[in-house]
């Protein structure tokens, strides 16, 4: 099953921090991570995620430099901050919140991290 | 002609960003994402035209992403900014001209509030007043008295506070002498800087008068020297 999704939805935050906060990644670093966590569930148009990125750049979540990767070639990293960290344990929690409240309703198992 | 296709999608996301400053940042960004994702597609087998083209379509709408950029580089802000760094500048090269040219003047300067030459010299008189008003220091250091009849008076004057040099007249007070003479500013010039040099010089300065009185009195700050005149000695 694939899920064609905007980057730009509600899950996206939490989805581009946690990635972050393992280490430092460039944007296509990022897609290609997310492709492979997901075992390809998640069609992303890939696009969509730079305005994420700068979204969270400009909420001081995450800041950017230039650096020269494994390839030589220079890429702009992006890389969480403190206050990213912070949000990123907000994040989770509003979808532990969700998700368990999703189950609920729909009468599934109540704690899908169980 | 496939690398006109992805700079066509750059060129078309680009159009919706307003702030032109931040255009070439994400230009190289979303370039080196499509490359990466070529090249990926070409490991796969596919030739080059091909994987650029599905690494463009893999990218979404480029309308779309160029709205949603757009939006993270709003042309307010970033003109905030920019304006802010040039008032910044500005700041600077004003508290140069400010503070730092007076005081390399004030060095020179030293030496052009000119002293009178010693040939028109009937005496002069050293003295070491210290006045100090609010933040500001008058300090009168001679008196000169020419075989013209004038009476010259130098003082320094300067601000004791860091950034408040340049502002004032540095004026002295009312100079009259003991015989209940009134003398107004005949001539005066000072240097600018942060120690400025004045002299003031007052004409037809009474030759019988053996006391120099200098009285100030303004908003509620006064001060009053006396400096005795060497009438005594040009007699002799």
């Amino acid at each position: 099953m694939k899920i064609d999704k905007n980057l730009i939805g509600g899950s996206s935050i939490l989805l581009v921090l946690s990635l972050l906060e393992e280490m430092d990644r460039y944007g296509y670093e990022i897609i290609k991570e997310l492709e492979i966590r997901s075992d390809k569930t998640f069609q992303f148009k890939e696009g969509s995620l730079y305005p994420v990125l700068h979204k969270l750049e400009n909420d001081g979540y995450v800041k950017s430099y230039m650096a020269k990767g494994d390839t030589g070639k220079e890429r702009r990293y992006y890389q969480i901050t403190k206050s990213g960290k912070k949000q990123l344990e907000d994040e989770k929690e509003k979808w532990k919140v969700f998700s368990v409240s999703v189950n609920k309703v729909v009468g599934g198992e109540l704690n899908v991290f169980v | 002609m496939s690398s006109c296709n992805i700079d066509e999608f750059l060129k078309e996301v680009l159009s919706f960003v307003k702030f032109s400053f931040d255009r070439d940042d994400i230009k190289a960004e979303l370039k080196n994402h499509i490359l990466d994702k070529a090249d990926y597609y070409t490991e796969q087998g596919f030739d080059r035209e091909t994987a650029e083209k599905k690494s463009i379509d893999d990218m979404g709408d480029a309308k779309n992403i160029g709205m949603e950029l757009n939006k993270q580089h709003n042309p307010f802000i970033g003109w905030l900014w920019k304006i802010t760094n040039v008032f910044l500048v500005l700041f600077i090269i004003v508290n140069v001209f400010v503070t730092v040219i007076p005081l390399i003047a004030s060095l020179g300067i030293f030496v052009s509030v000119e002293d009178i030459p010693d040939s028109e010299i009937v005496y002069e008189i050293k003295i070491n007043e210290k006045i100090k008003i609010d933040d500001t220091v008058t300090h009168f250091t001679k008196v000169v008295y020419d075989k013209n009849g004038n009476l010259t008076i130098f003082y320094h004057y300067y601000d004791t506070r860091l950034w408040g040099s340049g502002w004032s007249l540095g004026t002295i007070g009312e100079v009259s002498d003991n015989l209940g003479n009134k003398y107004f500013n005949g001539s005066g010039h000072g240097s600018g800087g942060i120690i400025s040099k004045h002299r003031q010089t007052y004409n037809d300065f009474s030759k019988d008068a053996d006391t120099l009185i200098i009285n100030y009195d303004s908003y509620n700050r006064k001060y009053k020297i006396e400096v005795p005149l060497n009438v005594g000695d040009k007699n002799e």
